[in-house]
């Protein structure tokens, strides 16, 4: 019997502020400082977690915690230890960015937000602003001789906008914008934010006098805010290597075409074309080095994003994407920087090439499946008729299955839009970016 | 750290807060203890045990406020963060409905104490040869049969102290089926009880029935062609119907003034079909509001027509409107006299719908989604299970269209909610 041991531990610091204001009123003003050590031990072919968040616990005894758990789950039988591939980083990687803004300024800006707005859009119903970050620190070592010191941090501000339609009831749009870092490096002044906030504005009133979507298959636009979130919920889910031991259908289809051979799709660990993304993992949090996933190589499947238990059961390298989100949350397989690669059309002339369709602007949540059967919430759409944007749409549903979709994309824009303003979900929270370019594609759209 | 131990970090950082100069303070010291049994692909992976410490204050001055949390509850860390907070709340605006909570008095103690991990590993293993067993196509991606005990001490300078030790069992599994190279929508059942020795695994939160659904979901087709149909939303799908409408009488929408329902207590909003009621003393829930409140029962819908609206105190002072606190979670829908069985077959076309896979529904209620883990009924018979099948429609449409309630009920522990039909829904 292999009775091989893994063992990491992971000192975690979690630092959050949110502010929400409705219509001027500061209804939210937090932060948060969550601090915590955790150990996962590895046993015998099972898994021991133990964390706390008492300084005065020794992190020898949250070990042997962990330790004691994963020798308790031999009452379910003995079983032979898997190897745990994957190497051992050892280095430093903290964000160092502008110097942090106060709260008492940032309350400053969200009130000069609001009162902007009113003075200046005096039909709207109501605003609300939310302006956060989040800066997580990790300490990770582990019996393979990983040291590594990271920091992730973003920071977001989301603008909401309301107004009502001629039957008296709300209409909403909504933008994020978002950075590495803290409130300080985001730039979200009123100089900067007020030319978003107008084209912002100019879209409520479009859709105030918005129709239904035409349900069912259509030619769409996707502009580039939409792209990332495709690559996250349609094929990035289906394509981390616990869901595919779980069953999903990508398992069979390595090397297989899943896409048009206009769409290239990676997560990306740490670096694009030489600039840090804006979630950067060097290391994840079992210390193996991380390194970009090519999931979808010129409409091409071709790997998945492993830890090193998922690496191990799959035979293939570890891609250093195992993250835990909290102190006291054990690592999954988890999205860092997730894109759909940029290609050489220009959006203008993928909108002019469409005679029935629709362009699909801002995106809500969305949600994966193992079928790659995926969903996102539309919430800024136009019709497009005879190569022109017609009237705006009300609120509606992207769906479809991730392959089909893919393999119908006919036109990629040569631009590319990042954003890490969401959370991923599952069973933990997660904090990741999304990125990509305008695709043209044929999907269903929910509608009368 | 035990109770004495909550109650004495909770009057210490609330006089620290009063020595620090807030006008009005609200403390609340809480410890959670857990250990969780996972399972990953089929088989049991790991066992965790997490104990976290938390220490929430949330500070007035000069009607200003602000809060924090943390975790560190050490002497140094509570004056660095009473300090910042005071800095916070001078940095905040004025408003006069800023306030906490005053003469509230509580001590609830619920649900089992002590964590049996004998107890977890015993219904993980019913669940595994219950999967081998019934229903073998099943992977289960994920698992877990878990005991927490939440203990917390709430103090506010309004003379309110509130503490609960809460105790609960929790299991839920997600996963799909698998036949060759195709695979069912994954699905997801779980939920909270005092006790998991009461019942076989798979009898909890209608695990079984997930499981047996989801095998018959891998070969599906779409529902083919645009039509209004009638859906019967499993109580799964009920839930989000139930969120919309609990999100339309909250603090949000109310003080944004976007509520549909704002001027319309003492109306119908609803079929009469429909009564909504709290349960807030279920299994993981503490009958205690997040603004340190004792929260007596509410009734939210009476046959239909809306009973009230549910400020926090916050909102009520924000907005005129009678505070009405609430827990976190903990409500029911009341059984109808329909069977689930006699509500299919009231069905002519429409779908039995598992799951809605859905962005948030728009403030005016309009939705669309794709209903997952879900079968066509035509005739009044369920039929073949459904891919790419989208419905659109309107929650508060949705609301008055409810055609029939089952007189079954799922009960998940927070939420107990019956199987509902309803008319009018747009299918592509």
């Amino acid at each position: 019997m292999n009775t091989a041991t893994y063992r990491e531990t992971r000192h975690h610091e979690l630092r959050k502020s949110r502010m929400l204001m409705v219509d001027g009123n500061l209804v939210s003003n937090a932060r948060t400082v969550e601090g915590g050590v955790s150990a996962r031990v590895y046993e015998g072919g099972y898994w021991g977690f133990a964390s706390t968040q008492d300084d005065g616990v020794p992190v020898e005894r949250i070990v042997d915690k962990a330790s004691r758990n994963a020798q308790a789950m031999a009452r379910f039988g003995q079983r032979a230890a898997l190897a745990l591939p994957g190497g051992a980083y050892r280095g430093e990687h903290v964000f160092r960015g502008r110097a942090p803004l106060s709260p008492k300024d940032s309350v400053d800006r969200l009130a000069q937000l609001h009162a902007w707005c009113v003075q200046r859009y005096p039909g709207l119903k109501s605003t609300r602003f939310i302006a956060a970050d989040e800066h997580h620190t990790k300490r990770v070592a582990t019996s393979h001789g990983a040291e590594v010191l990271s920091s992730i941090q973003r920071a977001l501000c989301y603008l909401t906008l309301i107004a009502e339609d001629e039957h008296g009831a709300p209409v909403e749009v909504s933008e994020t914008v978002s950075a590495k870092g803290h409130l300080g490096d985001l730039d979200w002044s009123l100089e900067a934010l007020a030319p978003q906030i107008d084209r912002l504005h100019d879209h409520l009133q479009a859709k105030r006098h918005g129709v239904a979507a035409r349900g069912g298959l259509h030619t769409v636009v996707m502009a580039p805010q939409l792209a990332g979130m495709l690559a996250h919920e349609a094929m990035g889910h289906p394509c981390e290597a616990d869901l595919v031991l779980g069953g999903a259908v990508t398992g069979g289809l390595v090397g297989q075409r899943v896409a048009s051979d206009l769409v290239s799709m990676v997560d990306i660990a740490h670096t694009y074309e030489g600039r840090e993304v804006m979630i950067p993992v060097y290391a994840d949090d079992e210390g193996t080095p991380a390194r970009d996933a090519v999931l979808i190589q010129d409409g091409m499947l071709t790997e998945f994003m492993s830890s090193r238990e998922t690496a191990a059961r799959l035979g293939v390298p570890a891609t250093g994407s195992a993250r835990a989100y909290s102190p006291g949350d054990e690592p999954l397989v988890r999205m860092r920087n997730t894109a759909i690669l940029p290609g050489r059309d220009k959006l203008d002339d993928m909108i002019a090439g469409v005679d029935d369709g629709y362009l699909l602007m801002k995106t809500s949540n969305g949600q994966a499946d193992s079928t790659t059967e995926f969903m996102f919430g539309i919430s800024l759409a136009y019709e497009i008729r005879d190569g022109k944007l017609g009237r705006a749409i009300r609120d509606t549903t992207i769906s479809g299955s991730a392959i089909k979709v893919l393999q119908s994309v006919d036109a990629v824009s040569d631009d590319m839009y990042w954003n890490c303003g969401g959370y991923c979900g599952k069973k933990q929270l997660m904090v990741v970016s999304m990125g990509g370019p305008a695709l043209r594609a044929r999907a269903h759209l929910g509608g009368e | 750290m035990n109770e004495a131990s909550l109650q004495d970090t909770a009057q210490r950082a609330l006089a620290l807060m009063r020595a620090q100069g807030f006008d009005e303070a609200q403390v609340t010291v809480s410890r959670t203890r857990q250990d969780e049994l996972n399972i990953a692909h089929n088989e049991p992976s790991l066992l965790r045990s997490i104990e976290s410490q938390r220490l929430s204050l949330i500070g007035l001055v000069d009607a200003r406020k602000a809060s924090t949390e943390l975790t560190d509850l050490g002497e140094a860390a509570l004056r660095e963060a009473v300090a910042a907070l005071f800095s916070d709340a001078h940095g905040a605006p004025r408003d006069e409905a800023n306030a906490v909570s005053s003469g509230q008095q509580a001590r609830i103690v619920q649900g089992p104490q002590e964590s049996d991990p004998a107890l977890l590993a015993d219904k993980v293993r019913e669940l595994l040869a219950f999967r081998e067993r019934e229903t073998p196509k099943m992977m289960l991606e994920e698992g877990v049969a878990s005991h927490t005990l939440a203990t917390s001490h709430t103090l506010t300078s309004g003379g309110s102290e509130l503490s609960s030790s809460i105790g609960i069992h929790e299991m839920s599994v997600l996963g799909t089926a698998r036949d060759g190279r195709q695979s069912s929508s994954f699905n997801y059942a779980g939920g909270a009880c005092h006790d998991l020795a009461e019942r076989a695994a798979s009898e909890w939160f209608g695990i079984a029935e997930m499981l047996r659904d989801t095998e018959q979901q891998i070969h599906t087709r779409p529902v083919g062609g645009k039509f209004v149909g009638e859906v019967v939303l499993t109580p799964m799908a009920v839930d989000d119907l139930l969120a919309w409408l609990l999100g339309q009488i909250g603090d949000v929408q109310l003080i944004a003034g976007t509520s549909l329902y704002r001027d319309r207590v003492g109306q119908a909003i609803a079929s009469p079909m429909l009564s909504l009621r709290s349960r807030f003393d279920a299994p993981g829930v503490a009958a205690l509001s997040a603004d340190a409140f004792v929260t007596p029962p509410v009734e939210v819908l009476r046959e239909g027509v809306l009973m009230t609206l549910t400020p926090s105190l916050y909102g009520s002072r924000k907005t005129g409107l009678r505070h009405v606190p609430i827990a976190a979670a903990g409500w029911e829908i009341a059984a109808g006299e329909a069977s689930r069985s006699q509500l299919v077959s009231a069905v002519p076309r429409g779908a039995l719908v598992g799951r809605l896979s859905m962005g948030m529904p728009a403030s005016n209620g309009d939705f669309s989604g794709v209903i997952k883990n879900s079968f066509s009924i035509d005739g009044g018979v369920v039929g073949q299970a459904l891919s790419e099948t989208m419905i659109s429609g309107n929650m508060a449409q949705m609301l008055r269209d409810v055609a029939g309630v089952s007189r079954e009920r799922l009960d998940m522990g927070a939420l107990v909610l019956p199987w509902i039909r309803i008319s009018g829904l747009h299918f592509s």
